[in-house]
Order: C-alpha cells, then structure tokens, then sequence
C-alpha cells in the first residue's frame, strides 16, 4: 500500500485550507533558520580546554624532577586523576543541568550520549584517583593499602564523605550498565541516579582540605571553587528559575483528549501567550500533569503539531499504567511542562531536502516536523497493520500541502514489501537522492537500527541521520 | 560507548605522559648539589669517614657524587689529612662556587643542600650553612604549601630553620617533631640527614 504526491506545488505559505476541523494546523510561513553544529563544537573545545586547564595548576606547581620515588610518581597520577575526576564531574553535572544554551547547542539527544560516555570516564577516573592515592600514601608511609584507608576514613576530615561519593557513584553507573538498567524500575533507577547530586556535595570538602593544589588560597583555589557555584547555578537556573518561568508565563492546561486509535491519544492543550513560545516541530518537553495520580512522573513525548499559537498537542500510545491514566484527564488539568529540548528539528538540517522514516507511534515529532520542512521532503511511515497508522488525514494534507512525498508500507518487518523497501537498493529505488538528505529516524529501535544499516550503506554519512531519542 | 573507551584510554596514556615527563631525572638539580659539596671533604676535620660513601642518596644523585668525591681529591676519604690545608688559600679557590656567603668571615662558610624528598603534602628539600664542622643555619628551600600546610610549614619553619633553631642547636637531624606535621617534619630531617652526609 503506498501513497504518493507529486503535484499540489505552489499553494504552500498562508493560506492554508482548514481541514478536519481542529487537527490541521497553519502552515508556518517559512522553515525555521538553520542551527548548525557549530555550538556543539564550540562547547566541545571549551571543555577540552578547560580540562587541560584543570590539570594545568598541577603541572606548574610540581618542580620537574621532583618524582624521584615510586610513591611520588604513583602520588603525582593519583592527583592528575582527581584533578581530571573533579572537573568530569562538574561538566557531567553540567551536561544535565538542561541549561536552555545548552539545550539549544547541544539538544537532548546528543546531551545524552555525552553524559553516558563521560558518566562511563568519570567513574572510570575516579576510581583510578582512589586506588592511586591509596597505593601513594600507603607506601610513603610504609603500611598496607587496607591500613592505608583506615588512616584516611580515621584521621583525614572529609574522607568519609569522599569515600561515600565514590560509593554513590560506582552504584549509579552500575544501575546505568543497560541490562541492569531494564531491569530496574523507572522511578528506582531515577531516585538512584538523582542521589547522584550527593556526590557533588559529599566530593566537595576533600577536594579543599587535602587537595594538594587547591589547599592554598590563591587563584586556583578560587577558579575551582568558582566553577562549583557556576555550576550549581546553572542546575538551579535550568532545572528550577526557568521551568518555573516558562510555566508561569504560559499557564498550560489540558484542553481536551481524543483518541486517535484504538490504543492512542491525543492531548490538546492551551495557555496563555502562545504565540510568543518558541518551540520547533521535533523538539519534545517533560510533561507532568498535575492529578492525584500523576503529578508525581514526568514524561518526555513530542508535541505532534508545530506551534500554531493557540494550542499544543501530544500524541501518546497508551503502554502503560502512567499512559494509561492519561486517558481520564479532565479538561482543566494544569500541566507542568520542561523544555521545549532537542535537535530532532528541521532547523538542524544540513541539506536542502529531507527523507523522513517513522516507525508506528514514532510519527508524532516527524508529524510536527513536516509542516517545517522546506517543501521537497519524502515520507516513509512504517506500520504494521492499517490501524496503526496515526494522524493519517493531517498527513495527507500536509504531503499536498508540503509538496512532500509521502509512502505508507504496512506490513510486519519479515513481508516481502516492506523488507525489500528497507534494503539500501529499495531505498535508492524511492529516495534516488537519498545520499544528498537529511535522513529522521523515529520508531521502535529495531526499525531504527535496520534503517541506519540501509542508509549507511546506501551511502548517507552519518552527520545526516538524526535520531530521535529522549532516552537518558 | 567507544567513545568513552576512547576518553579513557586518551587520560590513562596522558596522566602516565604527564608523569614520567615531570619525573624524567632532575639533571639540573642534582648537578647544583654538586659543586657545594665536593670541597666538604677537605676542610671538614672531623669527617667521619662512614658517611661519606655511605650517602644513600636515593638515585643519580649519590652514584655521581661519589665517583667524582673520590676522582677529585683521593685524599679526602682519610679524614686525618684535612687538617693540613691550609685554608687561607683555599677561600679564593671556593668563592665561586658559594658567592652568597662571602659576608661570612670564617673562610669556610658553605652552603650544602640536601635531596629532596616528596611525602604526600608536597616536596621537601632543606639547605644547611656549614661553617667549619658547625651547621650554623637551616634553610627549608621547598616545604608543602596551601591550605593547612602552610600552617604545618611555618610550625616546622618556626622550629628547625635559622641560625638559632633546633637544628643549630642540636647539629644533628634528630629533631623533636613537630605535632601536626609529622610527614614534613620526617621529610625536613631526610633531607637534613643528607644534607649532613654531603657536608662532613
């Protein structure tokens, strides 16, 4: 089953043709400004730099030569690394602050990837800090290692802290490795990973009594004890002044839900001053909906409509017990939202034209993300039977009035169709311009997966895939 | 995933880059020790023999000062011999190599600098004036800084260093330790220990 347009140029901008009542949106008169990835890598050297710098008071306060003993040396790398563990450790709280800047230079997606890979180092270098130092000082003084942490958690001030932070955090990365990770309960594994605010706080005094470099007031000291506030600042201001600025100012309520399929709703909701909130199709917030049962989660979904001004929509396939409970909202509800975030936008193009491929509920960002596109784009939207093909007629209606080509393929990933449609050649064959778009993944993971290996071998680099994932 | 691998690795090989780099042989230090302490052995009457090759000099340091003690004056090593100079000619002959005490009247002032020595709050390395067979000042050229330290390091100044400190009154390195700083103080006597060794 597969449905194209061609023709419908030219009627494009303004006037747009209401269809269906409320679920046609206005076209936005133009697709939104380019942001490209040079903010992502403008911060990127930033942090590089700003680690070399963090080992730099190291480096100019120990005389060359000086490491003449085992003990030295192994003392010397155990402070590198707790210089490098401290500084890791305030970018990765950094990286979740949801800093709207940041949100806009890096977005979710790729913030996501950076915490996991530095989460990963961070552990990693800690742990080095700790058995290094141990091993130093044990031998400088002679003792076993096991004597050695009897002496720190005894006679040092704030050692037990350290030593309970590093504890905190082995378990939070340990509760991150993916399989232990699905096993866990959402909100446990949350909780866990939340008390990870602990470690800045237990981390933070040894840092300053036995610190060798940041003993000393001076600049050092200071610079360090700056970057903390700054820091700390930035967790409030994202993930407290602004949401809470954001929801006063725009005051969502739940307008109306509807069902879009048998096992799929639609959220509608209003505010005030709509018109001015700067939201791009794509990007999702962190809804929390103020109701007995639910106030107390906060979910990620995308709008599924590009801002119109007068309302905002999710569309949400009902999985579980919070999904669930998403269908008995009564109109009125206050809503508490966080964001707009993420890069799965069509400001972060990098070509002209697009190919968009949506697997089942997976169309939601990619529905709002058409009325933004520049005309030209290509639709793909996998299903696995008629009845999960959501939004059908807004789609319809944007393909005519987006000059896009839209293709259903329904059918289980093992059909011959849609199997041979997947492949790099059935791709090439629709899309023949396919390696000069921009490719937008959204679905289940294995359509995600299986697309990218097509893709990639039908010759797409990869800085032309994005990936919608919300997943942290 | 790999790029965390890769992040790892990268800090793993630059901390041990870093390292080494900073621990590769203080050439230029240990080369500074040597000119002061090479005109010890003649003028020391007193010498006591067993010290001088002894010098358990951690590292390069002791190996290379001990060739060139014995390659430069083969009498020295007999402590009785010192006596005979005659050290009036002798001060000429030194005074470049210690051009900060000239002031000193006595002809054989000197200055002897110990090794250094790391403990975990920083590095240690003290000076002693040597005067005839007396120390008669000590000067801690790097003790730890910052924070507490500082503190610890002004208490073991205040105690061991100057003219009329514990070490000149005592004229040995078995210092009463200083509370609150026993590492610096241990380190401030190895150093002075072997400071001691180099100049007598």
């Amino acid at each position: 089953m597969t449905y194209s347009h061609t023709h419908a140029a030219g009627r494009r901008t303004g006037t747009s043709s209401r269809h269906g009542g409320r679920s046609a949106a206005p076209v936005p008169p133009q697709s939104p400004a380019r942001r490209g990835p040079g903010g992502r890598r403008l911060l990127g050297v930033l942090l590089l730099v700003g680690l070399l710098a963090s080992v730099l008071p190291w480096w100019l306060g120990t005389p060359a030569g000086s490491l003449r003993t085992p003990a030295a040396t192994v003392t010397a790398a155990g402070r590198i690394t707790g210089l490098v563990a401290g500084y890791l450790l305030l970018v990765q709280v950094l990286m979740m602050s949801r800093l709207p800047v940041l949100e806009r230079w890096i977005g979710g997606e790729h913030t996501a990837r950076w915490h996991r890979d530095i989460g990963a180092t961070l552990l990693v270098t800690v742990l080095a800090h700790m058995s290094l130092i141990l091993v130093g000082y044990a031998d400088l003084r002679n003792q076993s290692i096991l004597a050695e942490v009897g002496t720190l958690l005894g006679d040092y001030e704030d050692m037990v802290s350290a030593f309970v932070a590093t504890g905190i955090m082995v378990l939070v990365g340990f509760t991150s490795i993916r399989a232990i990770r699905r096993a866990l309960p959402y909100e446990l594994w949350h909780l866990l990973h939340l008390s990870s605010y602990l470690i800045l706080l237990l981390g933070f005094g040894h840092q300053f009594t036995h610190g060798a470099q940041l003993y000393k007031p001076g600049p050092v000291r200071t610079g360090w004890i700056a970057l903390y506030v700054l820091v700390v600042a930035a967790v409030l201001w994202g993930r407290v002044i602004a949401p809470l600025a954001f929801n006063l100012r725009y005051k969502l309520r739940v307008a109306d839900v509807v069902a879009e399929s048998t096992d799929t709703i639609s959220i509608y909701l209003t505010g005030e001053r709509l018109g001015r909130l700067a939201m791009l199709g794509g990007q999702h917030f962190r809804w929390r909906f103020l109701t007995r049962g639910c106030w107390w989660q906060s979910h990620p979904f995308s709008v599924s409509a590009a801002a119109n001004g007068r309302w905002l929509r999710i569309t949400v396939k009902v999985v579980g017990t919070h999904t669930a409970d998403l269908r008995d909202l009564d109109p009125g509800t206050r809503v508490w939202a966080e964001g707009p975030s993420g890069t799965f936008t069509a400001a972060h193009r990098l070509r002209e034209r697009a190919l968009l491929i949506a697997g089942g509920s997976g169309i939601t960002p990619i529905r709002a993300m058409l009325e933004e596109l520049p005309p030209g784009a290509a639709l793909i939207y996998r299903a696995r039977t008629p009845a999960d093909v959501l939004l059908s007629r807004e789609l319809d209606w944007l393909a005519q009035e987006r000059d896009t080509s839209l293709w259903y393929v329904i059918g289980s990933r093992d059909d011959p169709g849609p199997r041979q449609l997947m492949s790099p050649d059935g791709l090439r064959q629709l899309v023949p311009d396919v390696a000069r778009r921009d490719v937008y993944l959204c679905g289940p993971p294995g359509l995600v997966e299986q697309s990218v290996r097509a893709l990639r071998r039908a010759g797409v680099p990869r800085r032309q895939i994005h990936l919608a994932t919300f997943e942290l | 995933m790999r790029r965390a691998l890769l992040a790892i690795t990268g800090l793993a090989a630059s901390t041990t880059a870093l390292v080494v780099f900073k621990g590769s042989p203080g050439a230029t230090q240990v080369a500074q020790n040597l000119p002061t302490a090479q005109p010890v052995n003649p003028t020391a009457p007193g010498a006591d023999p067993s010290a001088d090759p002894a010098a358990p000099g951690t590292d390069p340091a002791g190996e290379v000062a001990t060739p060139s003690k014995t390659a430069d004056a083969p009498v020295s090593p007999k402590p009785g011999k010192t006596t005979a100079r005659p050290s009036g000619t002798k001060t000429t002959t030194k005074a470049p190599s210690t051009p900060r005490t000239t002031k000193a009247p006595q002809p054989t002032t000197r200055r002897v600098t110990g090794n250094g020595f790391d403990n975990e709050y920083g590095y240690v390395q003290v000076q002693i004036v040597v005067s005839g067979n007396r120390i008669v000042e000590a000067v801690a050229l790097s003790l730890p800084s910052g924070g507490e330290s500082d503190i610890h390091s002004g208490d073991v100044r205040d105690r061991y260093d100057g003219s009329g400190g514990e070490v000149v009154q005592k004229q040995n390195a078995n210092l009463n330790t200083v509370s609150g700083a026993t590492e610096t103080s241990n380190s401030y006597k190895q150093s002075l220990r072997s400071a001691i060794e180099q100049a007598f």
